[in-house]
């Protein structure tokens, strides 16, 4: 119970940390609190004066936390500039498309890297094991902004690319612990007495390997999520990703730094689920 | 007994379906294409923004329109008008028994109440402010249901025209903004993503055959920053045009569908740079001192090869520009004047005469300064960083090192409004408007848009000063033919001052879908949908004639 609330207090601190963080570099950022419009030949200069003060940093960086946090606390989550929406509104509308995403690249990416890892280790050939590794190395090497733009141009669904940036890490972290797993005594010890290797390898090598995978799984979410963002900028897809690329552009303030938080507690809470999840495995 | 569960099944299939086709809407037509962002606004007299004008175009209703291709104002909501003599007030006729997409009545109390919101000095409406010819408050009398005379505290020069712009706001209905006069009407909007326009069933205009217009049923505006994907999308036929593009997609397109792409001639659009004249920026003495130059400017403008940027950068999509008004503008553009020859060896004795000495490949100032500057222009234009390139070679060639730096727009536009710590600035002037007129805010020395050194006092230079004068006159005058020698003389002047230095002007390049039909692309915005009632998709082409 202690480590579940010394959990849930170091995320909360660390998102608080981040969203603010977030929110003073935005602050500092060339171009904040400039409106495009200020270059419009029709607007008179009061009208100009006007444009400039409505988007004049409104107090210090310190009244805006404050503000920001008042506001939180009754469930005020501000409103975006740039979309001209509530910012509760816009990550409504936008959350499920981006867990649909980190969803199915999640669940894609494990899948191929697992197989891959499994088959890498159990075919016990050399072409396999070059092959896979070739693989994985392409994809790790690739940036997701370029493998992005390979699915606009081959019209894929751009969540491929998630799974694209999953699997090598999956694959190359699963593979070296299941190698590692196959060496270990007992292991060599039940081949030595004639079981037969898949038994030997659901029930001995696997189970020992979960602790450590549960913990890449925590890692994969955060990796999940950063990657959504350049992905649904380029595919054109309607999730957070795309508004964390859009308020960034725009300078949004308010919409960048709820973005941040919520990146930063799905990351975190993955990262400590993971954690505890693989505590527990380890003891039994 | 057995087939007791299969009817009620049945049935349930037969409703579904029915209701799938239903949503389908058998017929119902989609017109798609793409925005570059979220509108910043929906109401009509705040829109200041690229997504909201197109908005407010195929939602607003207007009293009088522009036609896009003749340039003539046609009526509209109002079925005639007069402006009385000095230019200062306007009286419009108001079609009857027209109703806003709500259902609500229209009548001139609606006219009267746009017309007080938009003046209203804390609006601070764009569109407003080029009412704005000097102090007072506007007045408006309702004679009736269907008359209504707006009176302006002085004369509005090109007043009828700038009506185009107003779309007409309900003074009644519960809808607000969102009850409209125009064709379409907003009916979902997923911010950042896509807004759905509906066909408004209310909409006044009817075919000559009595059919209610427009013919498509509904528009799609998908929001797409990115001109590439744009591009991709056109090609792949998932949008039935692109308003404008760029030379390089422009021939992209051509290459795979030549039918597709349109090339309007030149259009009102010009691309400039200029140097940072103002006496407070963090530059140092001598390098202002070479900006305020004149010799030095006009010494640049005749390195520049503007033959080689419109064949390289805009691949024969363009022309050399000359002023701050484009060819395409018959009537404002001054025929006398011709762009500015390249010729190096002029440039340099000019450049020479003003103390400057090449040495060893370097061109230095009188205080022996290596003659280099940088020049910003916004990031992610690929056109304006191919001209900065090309100018960056132009310029080697007279001893000049010119150093190119692309910045994200805010942090641009940061630099030349407020920091003023740039030294020279690649952009474009988007220009809507045929009267040289609403160019006030760039022109006068004191507007904050006279970009090379805004928020004058008094005027830094006889020649500002003379336009200034020049300005103001034009703008106070009825009579055309004294408002074009005026306009024309201001052409003059900036071509012999060369405070922009105005490199081309492009053509306005289009792609549309051979689906849509009666398109009638003009150099004005919006080009390709300016008739947006009268298009039509795919097979609806034969009903609609």
């Amino acid at each position: 119970m202690s480590t579940l609330v010394k959990c849930a207090a170091r995320t909360l601190l660390v998102v608080i940390i981040a969203g603010f963080l977030g929110a003073t570099l935005v602050r500092l950022a060339p171009g904040y609190g400039v409106a495009e419009e200020e270059l419009d030949a029709r607007l008179n200069a009061d009208s100009v004066q006007a444009l400039r003060d409505a988007h004049r940093d409104r107090g210090t960086i310190f009244s805006f936390y404050l503000r920001v946090a008042q506001r939180m606390l009754h469930g005020d989550l501000g409103f975006s500039d740039a979309m001209q929406e509530p910012v509760r509104q816009l990550i409504a509308e936008r959350f499920p498309e981006t867990l649909k995403s980190v969803g199915f690249g999640l669940s894609l990416g494990w899948a191929i890297g697992l197989s891959l890892a499994i088959l890498s280790v159990t075919a016990r050939s050399a072409a396999v094991d070059v092959g896979t590794g070739l693989l994985a190395t392409l994809a790790l090497c690739t940036p997701a902004a370029v493998l992005a733009l390979l699915c606009v141009l081959a019209q894929a669904p751009g969540r491929i690319v998630i799974a694209a940036t999953i699997f090598p890490k999956v694959f190359q972290y699963g593979r070296n612990l299941l190698l590692k797993n196959a060496a270990l005594p007992h292991v060599l010890s039940a081949h030595a007495r004639g079981l037969g290797r898949s038994r030997i390898f659901l029930r001995h090598t696997v189970p020992l390997a979960a602790p450590q995978l549960l913990a890449v799984a925590g890692v994969t979410v955060g990796i999940a999520f950063t990657t959504a963002i350049p992905v649904e900028a380029l595919c054109d897809m309607p999730g957070i990703g795309q508004l964390a690329w859009k308020a960034a552009l725009a300078r949004d303030l308010e919409l960048l730094v709820i973005l941040t938080m919520i990146v930063a507690t799905v990351t975190l809470v993955a990262n400590s689920t993971a954690e505890l999840l693989g505590k527990a495995a380890a003891h039994r | 007994m057995k087939l007791s569960w299969i009817r009620p099944s049945l049935v349930t299939i037969a409703a579904l379906m029915a209701a799938c086709a239903a949503s389908a809407a058998p017929g119902a037509s989609e017109l798609r294409f793409c925005i570059g962002a979220q509108p910043k606004t929906f109401n009509p007299l705040l829109v200041d923004d690229d997504a909201s004008e197109t908005v407010r175009y195929l939602t607003g209703g207007v009293l009088v329109r522009l036609d896009r291709n003749s340039q003539k104002l046609l009526p509209e909501l109002a079925t005639s008008w007069t402006i009385n003599r000095d230019g200062s007030a306007i009286t419009f006729v108001l079609r009857e028994n027209v109703r806003f997409s709500d259902g609500t009545s229209f009548s001139a109390d609606d006219v009267a109440y746009t017309m007080q919101k938009l003046m209203d000095p804390n609006l601070h409406s764009p569109t407003g402010d080029a009412f704005r010819s000097r102090e007072g408050t506007v007045s408006t009398k309702v004679v009736g249901k269907s008359r209504i005379t707006v009176t302006f505290p002085g004369p509005i020069v090109g007043l009828d025209r700038l009506f185009d712009q107003v779309a007409i706001m309900s003074a009644t209905s519960p809808k607000k903004e969102m009850a409209v006069l125009g064709p379409y009407y907003v009916s979902e909007n997923k911010a950042g993503a896509y807004l759905l326009l509906d066909r408004n069933p209310n909409y006044w205009k009817h075919d000559p055959g009595g059919r209610q217009l427009p013919y498509i049923d509904r528009v799609r505006l998908d929001v797409q920053q990115n001109r590439d994907i744009e591009a991709l999308r056109m090609s792949r036929g998932e949008i039935d045009f692109i308003n404008s593009l760029n030379a390089e997609s422009f021939e992209a397109l051509k290459s795979k569908a030549p039918q597709d792409v349109l090339d309007a001639g030149v259009g009102l659009d010009s691309e400039q740079m200029w140097f940072n004249q103002v006496p407070a920026s963090p530059l140092p003495d001598y390098k202002k001192a070479w900006f305020t130059s004149n010799s030095f400017r006009r010494a640049i403008s005749s390195s520049i090869r503007r033959d080689d940027l419109v064949r390289v950068v805009f691949k024969g999509h363009a022309q050399p520009a000359v002023s701050f008004i484009s060819p395409a503008n018959k009537f404002w553009f001054n025929q006398k004047l011709q762009p500015h020859a390249f010729d190096s060896q002029a440039a340099l004795r000019a450049l020479n005469a003003d103390g400057f000495q090449m040495q060893n490949g370097t061109l230095h100032d009188r205080a022996g300064h290596p003659v280099e500057f940088s020049l910003i222009t916004n990031a992610g234009n690929k056109d304006r960083e191919r001209m900065a390139a090309m100018i960056q070679q132009d310029l080697a060639a007279i001893g000049i090192r010119l150093n190119v730096v692309t910045l994200d727009f805010p942090s641009l536009i940061e630099r030349i409004t407020r920091t003023f710590n740039y030294e020279a600035c690649l952009l474009g002037l988007v220009n809507d408007d045929l009267d040289p007129n609403t160019q006030m805010n760039i022109w006068l020395s004191s507007a904050e848009n006279h970009q090379w050194n805004p928020g004058q006092k008094t005027p830094a230079t006889p020649w500002e000063a003379e336009i200034d004068r020049l300005m103001r006159e034009q703008a106070s005058t009825l009579d055309a033919k004294k408002r074009k020698q005026d306009v024309d003389r201001v052409q003059e002047i900036v071509w012999e001052q060369q405070p922009f230095i105005y490199l081309v002007n492009k053509n306005a390049l289009s792609a549309v879908s051979p689906n849509l039909h009666n398109v009638h692309p003009a150099v004005l915005r919006p080009q390709i949908y300016w008739n947006i009632d009268q298009l039509t998709l795919g097979n609806e082409v034969a009903t609609a004639h």
